[in-house]
């Protein structure tokens, strides 16, 4: 295996990165010396990254327990002179909103960039929020890049502009630019020897005095019009207008890529003007004016808010009312969702009265729908989380009777798959930690509640959520599924593991140490691989006065596999013989590794996917599934 | 030459993303631009999975339009046929491994696997150059199920649609591929060379 690709040290080279991967390059050429991430898709790859190189880079990372922790680290590090990264998802900045703002206002002094990875059309996301507004509010600066090659030359300059203008800067993308992979040249790598020095003139009240220190929100604003200068003159913010255009795109970020490949598709070049706006906050106004005036008509193209939009609408009133601005507040865009090269060609083939060939399959795609499955998201083979919803479910059955009786709060993480067929075990998830909040509401009025919550989630944001539970006198039921990873997001590890995000050595912290601690009056922890052994606890749990947890913990079936490598699991097999064909592991259970043999009527185990976990054979009411070679 | 775009379709777990790497990595070193757009939801495995990989000048979205890809590779039969019938050009290449990876609709009893006939015929509507086998039985052969990847990355080298060699592709390959594996990702790719040859006749 070759060295990765964002540490090598040869400028002009060109390597395949990923949106996520160039961020991190960016980075390290910029000469970072501390690097914070909480993991979120699509978010994750830039702390993967990180970790693996962080040695071979000579910077440092780390997993945070939660964005706000990650947020504080790096600012920590930016007082003592240091270049900071942070990176998270959009619904990670609405934790670290809290440290946001004060940074904002006291400002920095080691560039701190931090990179907040939106997520059009919710493809792994609770929300579809916009974090460019967040900025705002913040008075942040914020540069969109709309390559993988911007991605890294944007962080690059952003350390250096936040640097110099003593505010922390945001590098907003998207899931599809984080998640491409193209072509980058590669820069030089910049080595910062900075002594760490804390700045005490810049923050300490003891050394400048509170009152110097206190009040900046005036100072906050004059460095965001230095900004605004610099954003003017910048060639990343591309106007291409010759005058005789009628219409003009505004193309913010990643979705100038669309507004491209439709003018290309359309072979409309010299007719329409456009900005390639990578800064939409603050806005260049000069670029945007200039456009204002040259063309008629102006299409804003951005990705989730009209954010852009209602910015230059404002700016018109005053130097074009008689422009016409649309986008997606007009409908002209979608107002949600994200965009694609086809509904760019449509809309300006639209503005432009140029009909657009358009290949319309709909009729064969919905043929394709009849016929097809959706492929419905599912657990693992072998998932210890499916052993446990099992077990819990029987414990239900039998202590309160019904399944309906019960509310259960799921929380973010693999987990939350609860959800779905036939495990059908799960009412609620909202956010991180969410379960053990909105169940002592529900238990508070009376309402019998589960709290199902992983490893990953607990630490992050489940520990002053149990604490309230205890304090308040809350009755409360909690189930950790515990896999020992971070799972969905690409198993990065926790604070279980005994080991940092660089794979060094570190002091194991386990849950049912915390949950004794705080109070907990019920702590049991078991292995959802023994079916019996889980829903007896379950049961314990259920029964229990005051506030109970069961940990239900065994390794991600994955990691498992994967640990176990070259070697692989013995896997299970059903005997034809024994088997009824009652397909109550597949319709009670359903484990991807089972699948239903029309041919003999009976169950089948795919060998090839079987983690050999058992947990099918102890599902089986006539004991048709057994161990290969038993 | 213009944009050559290739569609991936496949299931979570299957190694399609390395696929589309020794793809995008072989571009790279004849010279050539390339984007690789990856579609993957929540799941670790088993999800629908999709690349879009464009070669060359002149795109800037990581999307290929409805109706535009040249060439399909279908990891899965079902996924080939979903994504081909959106993506794939009239007339384009269709690579189709036709082993079955069947979802928990399926497994659960819900739903039953169409039959590779009816899949078929809808790929048919778009396109009669289908190239199909047990890409997973032949990977088998080869050593390792999981070598999938490689027969399939083989059968698409030898169609020559790709505009380089395949020495480049078994160059990234050799510098991607940890040592341990090596040597059976080489055999399924070469027997995927032959699987082209044999069933696109």
């Amino acid at each position: 295996m070759s060295v990765h690709p964002v540490v090598i040290d040869e400028p002009g080279k060109k390597v395949l990165l990923m949106g996520n991967e160039a961020i991190a390059r960016g980075a390290i050429e910029a000469g970072a010396t501390v690097a914070t991430a909480y993991p979120g898709t699509p978010s994750s790859e830039i702390g993967n990254t990180l970790s693996r190189v962080s040695d071979a880079a000579g910077l440092y990372f780390e997993w945070s327990i939660n964005e706000k922790v990650a947020f504080e680290v790096a600012f920590g590090a930016s007082m003592c002179g240091q270049r900071s990264l942070v990176a998270m998802k959009h619904v990670g900045l609405n934790v670290a909103l809290d440290v946001l703002n004060p940074v904002s206002l006291r400002g920095v002094n080691g560039g701190l960039v931090f990179v907040s990875t939106d997520d059009p059309s919710q493809h792994s996301s609770r929300t579809e929020q916009d974090n460019r507004w967040l900025a705002k509010q913040n008075c942040i600066p914020v540069l969109e890049p709309s390559s993988p090659q911007e991605a890294k030359d944007f962080t690059r300059y952003a350390f250096e502009l936040s640097e110099r203008v003593k505010l922390p800067v945001m590098i907003r993308t998207v899931t599809r630019l984080s998640h491409m992979r193209s072509d980058v040249d590669l820069g030089p790598i910049y080595r910062l020897e900075r002594k760490p020095e804390f700045d005490w003139e810049g923050f300490s009240y003891r050394v400048a005095g509170f009152e110097k220190l206190f009040r900046r929100h005036g100072e906050r604003h004059e460095k965001l019009d230095r900004v605004k200068e610099e954003f003017e003159g910048a060639d990343f913010n591309h106007l291409k207008l010759d005058g005789s255009e009628k219409v003009g795109i505004i193309g913010v970020g990643f979705a100038f890529t669309y507004v491209l490949d439709a003018i290309r598709k359309l072979g409309v070049e010299s007719e329409v003007a456009y900005l390639k706006l990578a800064t939409p906050h603050p806005l260049p106004t000069e670029k945007i004016a200039r456009m204002l005036e040259g063309v008629e008509t102006l299409l804003v193209v951005e990705e989730v808010d009209p954010f852009v939009e209602m910015h230059v609408k404002s700016l018109a009133k005053e130097i074009a009312a008689s422009a016409t601005i649309l986008g997606r507040e007009t409908g002209h865009l979608p107002r949600e969702g994200e965009l694609s090269p086809s509904i760019l060609d449509s809309a300006l083939g639209g503005l432009l009265g140029i009909s657009v060939d358009r290949i319309d399959r709909s009729d064969m795609e919905e043929k394709v729908g009849e016929l097809l499955f959706d492929r419905m998201l599912t657990l693992c083979p072998g998932c210890p989380h499916r052993a446990s919803i099992h077990a819990l479910k029987k414990a239900v059955r039998k202590v309160k009777g019904d399944l309906m009786s019960i509310v259960v709060n799921g929380d973010i993480g693999c987990y939350g798959l609860a959800h779905a067929p036939p495990m059908s075990f799960e009412d609620t998830y909202f956010c991180m930690g969410a379960s053990i909040g909105v169940s002592q509401g529900m238990a508070r009025v009376g309402v019998d509640t589960i709290a199902w919550i992983g490893d990953g989630t607990f630490f992050h944001a489940g520990m002053p959520s149990l604490l309230n539970a205890v304090y308040n006198g809350s009755p409360l039921k909690i189930v950790v599924a515990d896999n020992g990873t971070v799972a969905m997001t690409g198993f990065q590890p926790t604070p279980q593991s005994g080991k940092t995000a660089t794979g060094k050595p570190a002091k194991k912290v386990m849950i049912e140490d915390i949950a004794r601690t705080l109070g907990v009056d019920l702590v049991e922890v078991v292995d959802p691989y023994d079916l019996e052994g889980a829903q007896g606890a379950f049961e314990r749990m259920l029964e229990a006065e005051g506030v109970a947890m069961v940990i239900a913990r065994r390794a991600c079936s994955m990691e498992a596999v994967r640990a176990m490598r070259p070697e692989k699991p013995v896997p299970y097999f059903v005997d034809d013989e024994l088997c009824t064909g009652c397909r109550i592991c597949l319709s009670q259970f359903g484990c991807p590794a089972l699948a239903w043999r029309e041919e003999s009527g009976k169950a089948w185990v795919d060998s090839a996917i079987c983690t050999g976990c058992s947990v099918c054979a102890q599902v089986c009411p006539f004991d048709a599934i057994l161990l290969e070679g038993s | 030459m213009g944009v050559f775009g290739l569609v991936i379709a496949g299931v979570g777990g299957q190694g399609t993303l390395l696929a589309s790497r020794l793809i995008a990595q072989s571009s790279i070193d004849v010279g050539l631009p390339v984007k690789i757009g990856e579609t993957y939801g929540m799941a670790q495995r088993g999800g629908p999975v999709m690349g879009h990989i464009q070669i060359g000048e002149g795109a800037e979205s990581p999307q290929i339009r409805p109706g535009e890809a040249d060439a399909l590779i279908g990891f899965e039969i079902g996924e080939a046929v979903r994504r081909g019938v959106t993506y794939l050009k009239e007339g384009g290449l269709a690579l189709v491994n036709t082993r079955k990876f069947p979802p928990l609709e399926v497994i659960s009893g819900m739903m039953e696997y169409p039959s590779e006939d009816s899949l078929l015929s809808l790929l048919g509507e778009v396109t009669s150059d289908i190239v199909k086998f047990d890409a997973t039985a032949i990977a088998e052969e080869a050593g390792d199920a999981i070598a999938t990847n490689m027969v399939m990355l083989g059968a698409i080298v030898e169609s020559r649609k790709l505009p380089f060699d395949e020495e480049v592709v078994t160059a990234a390959l050799r510098r991607s591929v940890r040592a341990a594996y090596l040597e059976t990702n080489l055999k399924a790719f070469m027997m995927g060379k032959t699987a082209y040859g044999d069933f696109s006749k």
